[in-house]
């Protein structure tokens, strides 16, 4: 038998009497004591413990009031923060990028008999259904303490539905908290064809909730009674719409500029929608408008002023102005005129953006106590799930994040992050990093030796400063190299392995050169070695 | 940056200037009192009341605001080309308060515009008429007061558009009768439309029992021509040749809506007489022509010849440029066509007013209209003028002597910012 092969059944063997991934049946029950809670909803608790049982917080409080499980696994700690899992209600990341419809290709005569979809009805597109859980997106957003995600589509007029998921495990089903959120709308046009104008897609827009109240009522009588009525046109485009018209199940409305928003209240006072404004990088040029409306806030933390906006071509000393002081301080404004908001990462690709633009938003004049508000119970409630999350309270999920420091002040790092009642450890780059000497971005071809045999590999790297992302791909299947890091010329990374059907991680260390990496990984069977060169040609 | 500086006062009076009234003749030495944005008195030697503050005029001309009836500035967009007839959109959708276009029209004395869908379809859509409060809101310019308008195209634009088109066939109509034909078509589909709401609201009406009713589904593309059928809104028909003007007029007669006004009408002056006895105006350029085939028969005495045949004619810029020198466009009318100065005025005063259905509010220096006003440095109709400040309801949103003010500070700030930069290098 060739000696992959050899490898590959052994490790299946192995893997099959390994401990399962992560699925949240039989979470252990755990206790977390003597740390600061911060529940968001209520009083700081100081020397505090929480329970988690079940996924779940089954208790929390001051350590006196609150007795330790015999079965709980205590984590100790001292001088670190508790706080509810925070919530980015509205990112585009993790989604596939819907596949580009042939409406360029061949214009419909009107006799055809196929009727072509136009590109704007992309209402049924969902984000459920087109879900890319990489694995170190996923790490990568609860490094920075967010456990609950809102993905929403964002590509044309009716971009699509949203989903909530609570980011525990890797599989999209037990993920869920809601399928769908809400319709999701940008005000863009549709190249090529109608409507080719904002003026258009408003008039689309208007026409296209005016025909789902229509199709709702025809249906509606007919469904009652429908002896002497003509039977309603099937129309899948207005069964997509029609809860979101006549249950007023929740709209997103992107909007890029003070315009936008200003169309989306309109939208809403006409047709009565639940429509939420989302992005509003200008909101605070309409906070009356927005105060009267009460459409629910998502303030997004891109920052970026939009290219509409007087501030951006009246020279290069206010365009800088504007990037860096005036946008960074939208959600201050709102907070200083009483308006609630959450704060989402639309628009940025990366949560550690988000994360470093709320350093600027707060350095701006916003709270570090609203913003932790806009992070929790406010996208809780926005989101329609403040019953199970958003705060630290008996009952809700345990979504909790340990900090050591103040949540949102430069140097809290996050230890650990709850999510389901999953322990996650985050892994902080070390305190004594250095910057890294070489630069590993490229492929590489290497050889794993290990006592059950050899595998030739193949890794392709990314690097960003210190970290290290990348693929590994072999006979075995083809793994994400995940967390990172060169400090120096000390190369760390794990791999995401997936062997028949199960969940390992592997984890290497070792050196790199320009030219070549050596090192061990260690798995749970034993350690292997791996040499590996650059692979010729262009890299 | 261009600033947003808006005196909240709404309350000014004009002292000492020549007003040029428009409608009533000229006041030498005359004073304005502007209250709460309204015109409550034109006359000599006004005394001032508490806390409202002077404007001396002396030496300057004070004239009505200029009404521009043909613009696209202030928009987010001009045309909807994804489709031939498209009179679902409206301007008032898609506003931008923050096109600079609308403080290059205030400099220009320009206090109203008449800002509209692009001439690429033979039915475009719903026009808007704003303010050019330049720094307030979009919503704050709309005047609600105007006419209901709807734009349509005639000649080359509509029927050209869309003929190179990379993606198939080019779009129907290519000729001068498709559009006829188009329009026809549209304005057919909208009364068996209306047809079948009159049934629905008869049957709705009298069959009280009746719980089966449906009602027809609503079409933002067709309300439009119905209120066009039904006389609550009117056309501004953009047209060069003098066959499809008179085609068009027999168009409307035969679909029964009404033309307001002919946008452009370069070859106006040939059928002035059938315009004026139909009582349709005409929104033109004075002297340019010549930019197409259907512009070249233009001639620069078109607005004074079709004045004087009774025709009402304005003076528009349909350009963010042109915008800011209307003034001198009605002076050669005085040139080209033996307009008297009144008459020049007209064109971009009163008589767009009248187009626009504002001449209630706008247009000239009356007691009870709106606090429109613009301050020139010479007679508006002289070469030699300038626009030296623009009020709009009793604020001020353009004063020209401020800004060359405020631009001597900045630069000489700057110098000595400079200066201390290297004050401090050299002590370094």
């Amino acid at each position: 038998m060739k000696t992959s092969h050899y490898l590959i059944t052994i490790i299946g063997i192995i893997c099959f009497f390994a401990p399962c991934s992560t699925f949240g049946e039989d979470s252990p029950t755990y206790a977390i004591v003597g740390c600061t809670i911060v529940p968001v909803k209520g009083m700081p608790i100081e020397k505090g413990t929480i329970i988690i049982r079940n996924g779940l917080i089954e208790a929390l409080g001051p350590e006196e009031n609150i007795p330790i499980p015999a079965d709980a696994e205590i984590i100790e700690s001292n001088g670190l923060y508790a706080y509810p899992g925070l919530i980015d209600a509205q990112t585009s990341t993790m989604l596939d990028s819907p596949k580009a419809e042939n409406q360029s290709s061949s214009r419909p005569s009107p006799a055809s008999k196929t009727e072509k979809k136009p590109s704007w009805q992309h209402a049924d597109f969902m984000a459920f259904d087109h879900l890319k859980l990489k694995k170190s997106i996923i790490e990568s957003f609860r490094k920075e303490g967010i456990t609950t995600v809102c993905i929403a589509p964002d590509k044309n007029i009716f971009a699509g539905q949203s989903v909530i998921l609570n980011l525990s495990g890797e599989r999209a089903k037990p993920m869920v908290i809601k399928n769908p959120f809400a319709l999701h709308i940008n005000f863009v046009t549709a190249r090529g064809e109608y409507p080719s104008s904002l003026m258009g897609t408003m008039a689309l827009l208007r026409q296209s909730f005016l025909d789902t109240e229509h199709y709702c009522l025809h249906r509606g009588k007919y469904n009652q009674a429908p002896s002497g009525l003509k039977r309603p046109v099937y129309d899948p485009f207005l069964e997509t719409l029609s809860p979101y018209v006549s249950q007023k199940s929740p709209v997103v409305f992107n909007c890029a500029n003070l315009e936008d928003i200003k169309r989306a209240l309109r939208l809403k006072a006409e047709f009565k929608l639940n429509a939420y404004v989302s992005g509003a990088s200008e909101a605070w040029r309409v906070s009356g408008s927005l105060k009267k409306a009460g459409a629910p806030l998502l303030v997004s933390l891109r920052l970026k002023p939009p290219l509409t906006s007087l501030f951006v071509n009246q020279g290069e000393d206010l365009k800088k102005k504007a990037e860096e002081e005036i946008y960074p301080a939208n959600a201050a404004k709102l907070h200083e005129e009483g308006i609630e908001f959450a704060l989402v990462s639309s628009g940025l690709s990366k949560p550690s953006d988000m994360m470093k633009n709320m350093q600027k938003a707060i350095t701006a004049g916003l709270p570090r106590e609203t913003a932790l508000k806009s992070m929790t119970v406010n996208p809780a409630i926005a989101l329609g799930i403040d019953a199970i999350t958003g705060s630290l309270e008996p009952g809700k999920i345990a979504n909790i994040v340990l900090a050591k420091g103040v949540l949102f002040e430069e140097e809290t790092k996050i230890q650990r992050v709850f999510v389901d009642g999953i322990s996650y450890e985050i892994k902080q780059a070390p305190k004594d990093a250095q910057p890294p000497a070489i630069n590993i971005a490229g492929k590489w071809e290497g050889l794993v030796k290990s006592p059950m045999g050899e595998i030739t590999v193949a890794i392709v790297f990314q690097q960003e400063g210190n970290q290290i992302t990348g693929t590994i791909t072999s006979e075995i299947g083809k793994w994400e190299v995940t967390g990172g890091a060169l400090s120096g010329k000390n190369l760390s990374f794990t791999i995401a392995a997936n062997i028949m059907g199960n969940d390992m991680e592997m984890e290497f260390y070792g050196t790199a050169e320009q030219d070549s990496i050596e090192g061990s990984i260690s798995t749970s069977f034993g350690n292997a070695e791996l040499q590996a060169t650059r692979a010729p040609g262009r890299n | 940056m261009l600033s947003v500086r808006v005196l909240n006062a709404q309350n000014l009076l004009i002292k000492n200037g020549t007003l040029l009234t428009v409608t009533m003749g000229t006041v030498i030495k005359g004073d304005i009192l502007i209250l709460d944005g309204v015109i409550k008195k034109i006359g000599k030697n006004i005394e001032a009341p508490e806390k409202v503050k002077v404007i001396d005029a002396t030496g300057k001309y004070v004239m009505p605001g200029i009404i521009d009836s043909h613009t696209h500035i202030g928009l987010s967009g001009t045309n909807e080309m994804g489709a031939t007839i498209t009179s679902e959109v409206k301007m008032e959708d898609v506003l931008n308060a923050e096109d600079t276009s609308i403080h290059t029209a205030v400099s220009g004395g320009v206090t109203m515009v008449h800002t509209m869908h692009g001439s690429g379809n033979p039915i475009g859509g719903e026009n808007v008429v704003l303010k050019t409060k330049w720094g307030k809101a979009s919503e704050e310019m709309v005047v609600k007061e105007a006419y209901r308008t709807l734009k349509f195209a005639l000649g080359e634009n509509p029927k050209q558009a869309n003929s190179f088109n990379p993606r198939g066939a080019p779009r129907y109509p290519q000729s001068r009768m498709g559009v006829n034909a188009i329009i026809r078509r549209e304005f057919l589909k909208a009364k068996n439309y209306m047809a079948q709401w009159d049934r629905y609201n008869k049957a709705n009406r009298s069959n009280k029992g009746a719980k089966n009713l449906i009602p027809p589904r609503k079409d933002l593309r067709l309300e439009p021509l119905v209120d066009m059928l039904k006389g609550k809104m009117y056309a501004r028909c953009h047209s060069y040749r003098a066959d499809e003007t008179l085609e068009f007029i027999k168009l409307s007669k035969e679909l029964g809506f009404k033309i307001l006004c002919f946008e452009h009408a370069v070859e106006a002056y040939k059928i002035a007489k059938e315009i004026a006895r139909e009582n349709i105006g005409i929104s033109v350029f004075l002297d340019n022509w010549a930019y197409k085939v259907e512009a070249a028969e233009g001639i620069a005495y078109n607005a004074g010849f079709c004045t004087k045949q009774g025709v009402l004619v304005s003076l528009n810029s349909d350009s963010p440029e042109r915008i800011r020198r209307l003034f001198n466009d009605a002076a050669k009318s005085m040139k080209y066509g033996g307009l008297t100065e009144e008459e020049a005025l007209k064109l971009i005063t009163i008589n767009p007013a009248i187009q626009l259905g504002v001449d209630k509010i706008a247009g000239s220096l009356e007691e009870g209209k709106h606090g429109d006003i613009a301050i020139f440095k010479e007679h508006p109709l002289s070469a030699y003028t300038l626009c030296e400040m623009t009020i709009i309801e009793g604020e001020i949103y353009f004063d020209r002597n401020q800004y060359l003010k405020e631009r001597e500070e900045k630069a000489r700030e700057k110098k000595d910012k400079e200066k201390n930069k290297e004050k401090k290098g050299e002590t370094q």
